[in-house]
């Protein structure tokens, strides 16, 4: 007995040592909610939207975008566009990475050849359906690196050439992905470790991390004093907090721990009853698209029923998206008719949204039970069958919002659509995606997250080659259209663009290949001592570079 | 006692040879790749999992994995923070939980001890029934919904502790998460503290004790305590391995760089990271064995009457 | 020969002194049910499980709403509200707001959760589901636990050390691996839980058994049977087996509320119970998400689980103690 119990003390001991001190947030220093982990800091590999925050605040890409999604100069001073189209010349500016080296056009060649070669979920990005870099496809499927159409004919010169003219091709640059990377110190390091703790993580932007491990729950970030807009810097110490109850967040920000945090639905009834804080409630439009994925391999298990248009119409027209959006995602989400979402994309001439007008395909998209029963009844004659069990997939660590959405559909769509029975199934997300790959489901709620402000970085989401989470159609109509509006004739022409990816989106809708559900929000609680907070619905969602507090 | 130890630990090695095995087959058939897959083709697909070795026969695989093994590296991950070297990661997230598990099984156990025993000695009274009353209250509560419970109180209301987690100032933020952590061990410890010693304290060689004089605390000491303590040690020994293996929820809550988020991480997260749930799973058997080894070793000290060198031979 | 009488002997004193009773024999179970019966907290314990067990079986059935029913209204207008985030209310209640006016004439006991659906009923449709998993995993946990503890600890050596290994390899495959994988084979849903509770929680019932039995087969009626030429069976099973039953008990008392969150825990990742259905763990999963702002969404939930485990216990102390009456003596 007594050996166990100095065993204890030594342990007790050990204990009281290893804890240094420390003092408690100093008032006025920024600490941001992140709602999941930072997966990774290495821009060729990270796949999810803290990471891209996390990388944007330390690195600087060519282009950067200002409050209102214009871009503006960054790392490239300025650039000349050939009159194709297709090639960009950025001259860089004289900046630094934080261990002193000057920033050169080399490491932007160097970054976008590793890209393609390593990148997985988003090797895509440098290809022909979005910034048609010349070979990135070939590159990216085994061809040599330096074929790839960028070249570095001085340190500050950066030339990229293209297979098509790309209209959003410098708003593009601001996206993590076309990030440089400090050649020389990358391969200074072991293996796999770039971007694993503050030492071998290189900035050239504002900021410069101070702490940080994978999946640690808390970054520390500093001012980077070399970054080369350093004067317009005005945060020097702040933090990223992970959080991921929205009951824990609001008490976080009641008790002044946190200083910018998202709430989820009855947090949000909470806070409006509250008028201390109601005054710092705001509503962030994400530009998230949350959607229904049907799965129309008639091979699959249940016999192909959702092969059938009608039936995937009646679901469609069976839900009631304005209680889905008012009711259970209740954080300003908006009901969405349309396969792009709202407050996305707006016409670089008309500054309207591309899906500005919600009504343009009623007609296949709406609430409308009468509507939803005719379609059902003729599925059920052309089927021959009177019932239908299916199966609604959804990930579940996505977070009790779609916990919610779901068991609401299931409901709205057995109450309007008799003989319609839909079992929920949730699952951890990297099943969910194996489901989805490899066509083992018939209806999945699945989102998506814009990358660039333009409605093909959704429209190629259901190209015949698109991605492999797709729903097993094909189309000939819909591959052409977006065929002649990525590399095609009409990438040059604007407004032909413009109005050729509406005919892509009527085909989809009126196939109803997928049904959309809303438009995600983010209610965002910022304290009133800091402002300068930019949100973006594409891309990198929020910029802390301006940022001030009080 | 000598050979049986050596005999006990060259089986321990051989069991987890045969469990990494296990491990590796195992976790080659769970569901979800072993990277993230939206927005890849087919062929992405299949030239990724030959990047990774993952088309060639598996005990090939095994081989691999276990010269890599015994060259003292966990590998590199496939897809969880970007494939960094396993080892440095996982010491770090080890090193927090380790911490936070030792100091709640010091709680569980000294907290859990005093309650059973003074239940034990106060049999039938008052005491006994609010001993009784907190340790089942213990397990019908959440560790984590008791950890909501003390952030609000402990941390809002009062602020005594800080809101998250913070390695800088290690002790005062562990300080919930061990509690709520060592609730359930508190209740177990005392439930199974107070039941043995009454039935040690009722046994015939107790009652002669008593006769030849021994009373007090040399009685517990010597005789009460002594086989009481060993069903005892049996239930705090899984516990252990449990709370040194972190607890994923409390991790998430309180925002606890840990091996429990960790693990959950490596599976739930965009695909299934098979070197890190290898590397885990490894790392976790051959922490309970080592408790289990530990454990055969003290009943033969705690309780004479068990004699190793009997059940070796 | 001489015939005693009653007064050939007198008392000293007139003091009363008891006589000794003579008791009819009675059967075993019929002496476990006497002293069961005499013990009132044993008795409350039971009343209280019972209750649960009326209310879990009746509530559901007799509720207006059903458990996955979503309370909900249309307006004048068209639109539709639902009756979410209610605060228990009985008919009209005393204040009206605007959210609740439209449900001011409904009873909602527990209240109503985030999509409107009458927690009264799903808490006690939540504690049959509940129930129905604790018995099924626990019973059959203690029949493989106990029996493979016995046998490992009794035979020892070759036995024991094949056994034990077999355990340390069966638990060192992360619970989280089991479930995913055994997910491949099953069907989601109450059977895949039962399942992976059976895999994961008899080992520490084992456990118990094996120290037990290390223990109790040294001692000298182990060794009278052995003696008096008693087979193993009989030995494991009818001589250590009830002397095991104390701690077994205990063990069983807090494998139930580990057996409700683990299913909660497997809700909580994607393979638990399907929705809408619910359980206890579930529900407190669930409250826990709004635990500071609408805190009467955990109560009732977890007050039921802690009325349960109180009467779980007592009854299994109650039961301890019949079992092995010597405790009574002291």
């Amino acid at each position: 007995m007594k050996k166990i119990f100095s065993l204890l003390m030594i342990c007790a001991l050990f204990l009281i040592t290893g804890c240094g001190g420390g003092s408690d947030n100093a008032a006025g220093k920024l600490s941001v909610m992140l709602g999941s982990n930072v997966v990774s800091l290495d821009s060729a590999k990270c796949t999810d939207p803290a990471s891209f925050e996390v990388i944007a605040d330390c690195i600087d890409g060519l282009i950067q975008l200002d409050a209102d999604g214009k871009p503006i100069p960054a790392i490239a001073e300025s650039f000349d566009v050939s009159a194709d189209g297709k090639t960009y010349t950025f001259h860089l500016r004289d900046a630094k990475w934080s261990n002193g080296d000057p920033v050169t056009a080399d490491d932007f060649v160097f970054a976008w050849r590793r890209h393609c070669q390593e990148s997985d979920k988003y090797a895509y990005i440098m290809g022909n359906t979005v910034a048609c870099v010349k070979n990135a496809d070939a590159v990216t499927k085994g061809d040599d690196p330096t074929t790839l159409g960028v070249s570095a004919p001085d340190p500050k010169t950066f030339v990229v050439e293209l297979d098509a003219p790309v209209s959003f091709f410098p708003s593009l640059m601001a996206f993590p992905t076309f990030y440089p990377i400090n050649e020389k110190f990358f391969n200074g390091l072991d293996a796999g470790t770039y971007g694993t703790s503050p030492e071998t993580f290189l900035s050239n932007g504002a900021f410069v991390l101070s702490d940080y491990l994978p999946g640690a729950a808390n970054i520390q970030l500093k001012k980077n004093d070399g970054y080369w807009n350093a004067a317009n810097v005005k945060l020097d110490e702040w933090q990223y907090q992970v959080v991921s109850s929205s009951d824990n967040a609001l008490t976080a920000f009641k008790n002044g721990t946190l200083n910018v945090v998202d709430i989820g639905g009855s947090q949000i009834e909470s806070v409006k009853s509250d008028t201390a804080l109601v005054k710092d409630l705001q509503n962030i439009p994400s530009g998230s698209l949350y959607f229904i994925s049907f799965n129309q391999d008639p091979k699959n298990h249940h016999a192909g029923a959702l092969s059938n248009v009608n039936l995937r119409l009646a679901i469609s027209n069976a839900i009631d998206r304005e209680s889905l959006a008012a009711n259970f995602v209740a954080n300003g989400a908006k009901a969405t008719y349309t396969a792009i979402p709202i407050h996305f994309a707006p016409n670089a001439k008309t500054g309207k949204y591309f899906a500005e007008n919600q009504q343009q395909f009623a007609e296949y998209v709406g609430f409308n039970v009468d509507k939803a029963r005719d379609y059902l009844n003729k599925a059920k004659a052309e089927l021959g069958k009177d019932s239908f069990e299916l199966e609604f997939i959804y990930a579940n660590d996505s977070g009790n919002t779609v916990v919610k959405v779901a068991q609401a559909i299931k409901s709205q769509v057995e109450e309007n659509l008799p003989g319609v029975v839909l079992n929920l199934q949730p699952m951890p997300k990297a099943e969910y995606l194996d489901r989805l790959t490899s066509d083992s489901f018939d209806l999945a709620i699945n989102s998506w997250v814009p990358d660039y402000d333009d409605p093909m970085t959704f429209f190629t989401l259901w190209t015949t080659s698109g991605s492999e989470i797709c729903e097993h159609w094909s189309n000939a109509a819909y591959d052409k259209i977006i065929a002649d509006c990525t590399t095609g004739d009409l990438a040059a022409d604007y407004d032909a663009r413009w109005q050729a990816m509406y005919e892509a989106e009527k085909i989809l809708l009126e196939n109803a290949v997928i049904a959309p559900l809303y438009t995600g929000a983010n209610a965002t609680l910022i304290g009133s001592n800091v402002s300068g907070i930019e949100f973006h619905v594409a891309g990198v969602n929020r910029i802390f570079k301006s940022v001030t507090v009080k | 006692m000598t050979k049986y130890v050596a005999k006990r630990i060259l089986m321990s090695v051989l069991t987890l040879l045969l469990i990494t095995f296990v491990l590796f087959v195992l976790i080659r058939i769970m569901p979800g790749n072993p990277f993230p897959v939206e927005r890849m083709t087919a062929d992405m697909i299949l030239q990724k999992r030959a990047e990774l070795g993952l088309d060639k026969p598996i005990l090939e695989q095994f081989v691999n994995y276990m010269s890599m093994l015994l060259s003292g590296s966990f590998g590199n991950g496939t897809s969880l923070y970007n494939g960094a070297p396993i080892k440095p990661i996982m010491l770090k997230c080890l090193e927090t939980s380790f911490r936070i598990g030792v100091l709640s099984i010091l709680f569980g156990t000294a907290v859990g001890l005093t309650i059973g025993i003074t239940a034990a000695l106060n049999r039938g009274k008052f005491l006994d029934g609010l001993c009784t009353v907190v340790s089942i209250l213990g397990v019908c509560i959440p560790s984590y919904v008791f950890m909501i419970f003390l952030q609000y109180f402990l941390s809002y209301k009062i602020p005594l502790f800080p809101y998250f987690f913070d390695p800088s100032q290690f002790l005062n933020s562990s300080i919930m998460p061990s509690l709520s952590l060592s609730l359930f061990s508190i209740s177990a410890v005392a439930r199974f503290t107070r039941n043995e010693m009454i039935e040690v304290m009722n046994s015939d060689y107790v009652k002669l004790a008593e006769a030849k004089g021994l009373y007090g605390f040399e009685l517990m000491r010597r005789h009460v305590l002594r086989n009481a303590l060993i069903p005892v040690v049996t239930v705090i020994a899984p516990l252990v391995v449990d709370l040194l293996t972190g607890a994923m929820v409390i991790e998430k809550i309180y925002g606890i760089n840990g091996v429990g988020s960790l693990m959950v991480n490596a599976i739930a997260g965009d695909g299934v990271d098979y070197n890190y749930v290898l590397a885990l799973g490894i790392v976790f058997s051959a922490l309970y064995i080592g408790v289990m080894l530990v454990l055969d070793i003290l009943y033969g000290i705690i309780d004479p009457r068990i004699s190793l060198a009997k059940e070796a031979g | 020969m001489y015939t005693p009488k009653d007064d050939d002997f007198d008392f000293l004193t007139d003091r009363d002194l008891s006589v000794d009773e003579n008791f009819a024999a009675q059967g075993y179970w019929k002496g476990v049910a006497v002293h069961f019966v005499r013990n009132r907290l044993a008795v409350a314990g039971a009343l209280i499980v019972c209750l649960v067990i009326v209310f879990a079986v009746l509530a559901p059935i007799v509720s207006p709403y059903s458990y996955d029913e979503i309370v909900s209204i249309q307006t004048t207008d068209g639109r539709q509200v639902i009756a979410k985030n209610l605060e228990p209310q009985l008919g009209a209640p005393a204040q009206v707001d605007d959210a609740s006016a439209n449900f001011a004439d409904k009873t909602f006991v527990f209240g109503t959760d985030e999509l409107g659906r009458d927690l009264w009923t799903r808490t006690w449709q939540g504690a049959r589901v509940s129930l129905i998993i604790a018995f099924v995993a626990i019973f059959i946990d203690m029949v493989i636990g106990t029996s493979y503890g016995l046998v490992s600890g009794y035979f020892g050596g070759r036995v024991d050390n094949v056994m034990q290994r077999f355990i340390e390899i069966e638990s060192s495959v992360p619970t989280l691996v089991i479930i995913s994988i055994l997910a491949i084979f099953m069907e989601k849903g109450i059977g895949l839980v039962i399942a992976s509770l059976l895999l994961t929680e008899w080992i520490g019932m084992s456990k118990i058994a094996r120290a037990e039995c290390l223990k109790l087969k040294e001692r000298e009626y182990v060794l009278a049977s052995r003696t008096l030429g008693a087979g193993s069976f009989h030995i494991i099973f009818k001589q250590i087996l009830p002397n095991t039953i104390g701690p077994i008990i205990t063990q069983v008392m807090f494998s139930i509320p580990v057996a409700i969150f683990t299913e909660a825990f497997l809700s909580f990742v994607g393979v638990g119970i399907v929705l809408p259905q619910c359980s206890l763990g579930s529900l407190i999963e669930a409250g826990f998400n709004n635990i500071t702002v609408l805190p009467y969404q955990i109560l009732p939930p977890i007050t039921v689980l802690a009325l349960l485990m109180l009467g779980f216990n007592l009854v299994g102390d109650g039961f301890r103690e019949a079992l092995a009456p010597k405790l009574e003596d002291m």
